[in-house]
């Protein structure tokens, strides 16, 4: 493919490639620029621009808030659980000889390969004869089911990442488990913990089989209420919340990108050390 | 040194040992995870699946199977195998496309365009629908730059054509991210090795480069067609009547007919497609791989 490729061959797959791009930026832009919009249906581009849809997000008697928030509650009880599962689980399929590892493995993807609506099913009638239905624990312990597993593959490649020489320098050094966890295991692992936390938070959060299984009429999550707002009860309002939705969506991925830039230092300066140490002049270190 | 040779032996117990701490430690910390997991997981699926199995009256039965598979609920799982096809495909021929573009752009250009690629598949999928319907309406962005075509407004929501849109902006993520991985793979030399032999640009992609891509096509079209089954917001939301998929019907017996056998039927058919799709990804993948190792020795 490195011989002549013609010019004008290169344009077309340039410009067939925008239009890809443009298709999935697109919905997302769109969303964007509609919530500020006066005609908060379809009309695109906007005739003229307003805030209200996002003041009527907060008004007296609107329904919104209340999802936000039960929403927030599911989401950071799911991601407690997470980060639990994910260090442990992490910990035994990096660090340990476990004995049928490839079959932990597989338990562990199966909720990433299954249909959610298959798992969401399930939790139903687990929860269903248990009385649990609306109950935030459950749906909180329903998204865990999805989110977990994503904690433990960013745990995994956290772990691996993590030089075990430095470990081992510290324990020859006569530092004890627990003080290596403390001072250098943890330490570095922190923006993988960091980044598992975000993304178990967002997929509960943005999670919408589970919660639509297991809410009851009282207790309705974000995406539900979104959801039901499209379908039954047109609200104007949706606009404004599916912009914030996205807003927070980059939000935390920009953090999580913000994490892993520091953290990718942080290993470096401590190898770097060791790298150097020859290098540096003699005695330096303990003058 | 003799000392030394003396206690060479010794070092395969307290190895021993060690593993045997480590092997302990491992099936502690690996404990939560897969409690939790058989737990809320794994026993719900079979509860699934007994349930899809009993009668009323509490009897072994396959009805519940023989109802999924006739009249409007067979059609439905021909709906949703068709508008799957659908989605793979060209999510398929898009991704390839994107994908092809990315690997030639500079780093700097592919870093960008492959955060446009990613960053949606972060954001909520019903808000990306929504965004979608905005799109896609009589009075949307692309029906008024559409305008001045014949027959415009076009129908684009609520048929076919909007659920398939949909769902392939849904994918496109999942297959770009896996060709552009593939064709990353690919050993430039092999192309190079058949130029200098006098083959022509058109030979070289259809004899070198598809073969050494195929398998990693296979598997990202399988997979876009296997995450497509159980899909339910962008049909449901962006589809008329003729377009209601499995996802939908389990729901619609769940929440509204409270016709939880039926359901767990549905749930346990779809299930089944799943995990044949996933078969047939680890046989085509591992096909791939056999195949690569020949072209590189």
């Amino acid at each position: 493919m490195e011989l002549r490729k013609s010019l004008a061959g290169r344009i077309a797959l340039t410009a067939v490639a925008t239009v890809i791009l443009l298709f999935l930026a697109l919905p997302i832009v769109v969303i964007l620029v509609t919530s500020f919009s006066n005609n908060a249906f379809a009309a695109f581009p906007p005739e003229a621009w307003t805030l209200n849809w996002y003041k009527a997000l907060f008004a007296d008697g609107s329904k919104w808030p209340a999802a936000m928030s039960l929403s927030a509650l599911v989401a950071a009880l799911s991601t407690v659980f997470s980060l639990i599962i994910g260090v442990t689980a992490a910990t035994a399929l990096v660090r340990s000889e476990l004995p049928l590892r490839s079959a932990v493995f597989a338990l562990v993807l199966g909720p990433l390969v299954i249909p959610q609506i298959v798992t969401a099913l399930g939790l139903f009638l687990l929860f269903e004869p248990a009385a649990m239905l609306g109950s935030p624990i459950a749906i909180a312990l329903g998204h865990t089911v999805l989110a977990s597993p994503i904690a433990v593959l960013i745990l995994i490649a956290t772990l691996r990442g993590i030089d075990e020489r430095l470990e081992d320098a510290a324990a020859s050094m006569g530092a004890g488990r627990l003080t290596i966890a403390r001072k250098i295991t943890f330490p570095l692992a922190a923006p993988g913990m960091i980044a598992a936390a975000i993304f178990s938070f967002i997929t509960s959060f943005d999670e919408f089989y589970i919660s639509q299984f297991l809410s009851s009429v009282d207790t309705v999550t974000l995406p539900v209420r979104v959801y039901n707002s499209l379908t039954f009860e047109i609200d104007p309002s949706v606009t404004a919340v599916s912009a914030l939705l996205t807003a927070f969506a980059i939000l935390a991925l920009g953090l999580v990108a913000l994490v892993r830039w520091i953290g990718s230092g942080r290993q470096g300066s401590l190898l770097s050390v060791e790298n150097t140490a020859g290098v540096a002049t003699p005695g330096g270190e303990t003058v | 040194m003799a000392a030394l040779t003396a206690t060479t032996p010794a070092p395969a117990r307290p190895r021993k040992l060690l593993a045997s701490r480590r092997t302990r430690v491992g099936i502690l910390y690996a404990l939560p995870v897969v409690v939790y997991l058989l737990l809320l997981f794994v026993y719900p699926i079979f509860s699934t699946l007994l349930l899809s199995l009993k009668d009323a009256d509490g009897s072994f039965t396959l009805h519940w199977y023989a109802d999924a598979l006739s009249g409007v609920n067979l059609s439905v799982l021909f709906t949703t195998l068709r508008i799957s096809a659908e989605t793979a495909v060209l999510s398929l021929v898009f991704g390839f496309v994107l994908a092809q573009a990315i690997t030639r752009l500079k780093p700097l250009w592919a870093g960008l365009a492959m955060l446009v690629v990613v960053v949606p598949h972060f954001i909520s999928a019903l808000v990306r629908t929504y965004g979608w319907i905005i799109m896609l309406g009589d009075k949307g962005m692309v029906n008024e730059t559409l305008a001045w075509a014949p027959g415009a407004p076009f129908q684009l929501l609520y048929n076919e054509l909007g659920v398939v849109i949909g769902t392939t902006s849904m994918m496109l993520p999942y297959t770009v991210l896996l060709l552009y991985g593939v064709m990353r793979g690919v050993d430039r030399r092999l192309l190079a090795a058949a130029a200098s032999m006098g083959a022509g640009r058109v030979t070289i992609f259809c004899r070198v480069y598809l073969p050494l891509v195929g398998p990693g096509l296979a598997s990202a079209g399988l997979l876009s067609f296997i995450l497509s089954l159980g899909y339910y917001i962008t049909p449901a939301l962006m589809g008329g009547p003729n377009q209601t998929m499995i996802a939908t019907l389990i729901n619609q017996q769940v929440t509204k007919e409270n016709q939880w056998n039926g359901a767990a039927a549905q749930g346990v058919i779809l299930l089944l497609l799943t995990l044949a799709g996933l078969l047939l990804v680890k046989l085509v993948s591992s096909l791939g791989a056999s195949r690569k190792k020949r072209s590189g020795s």
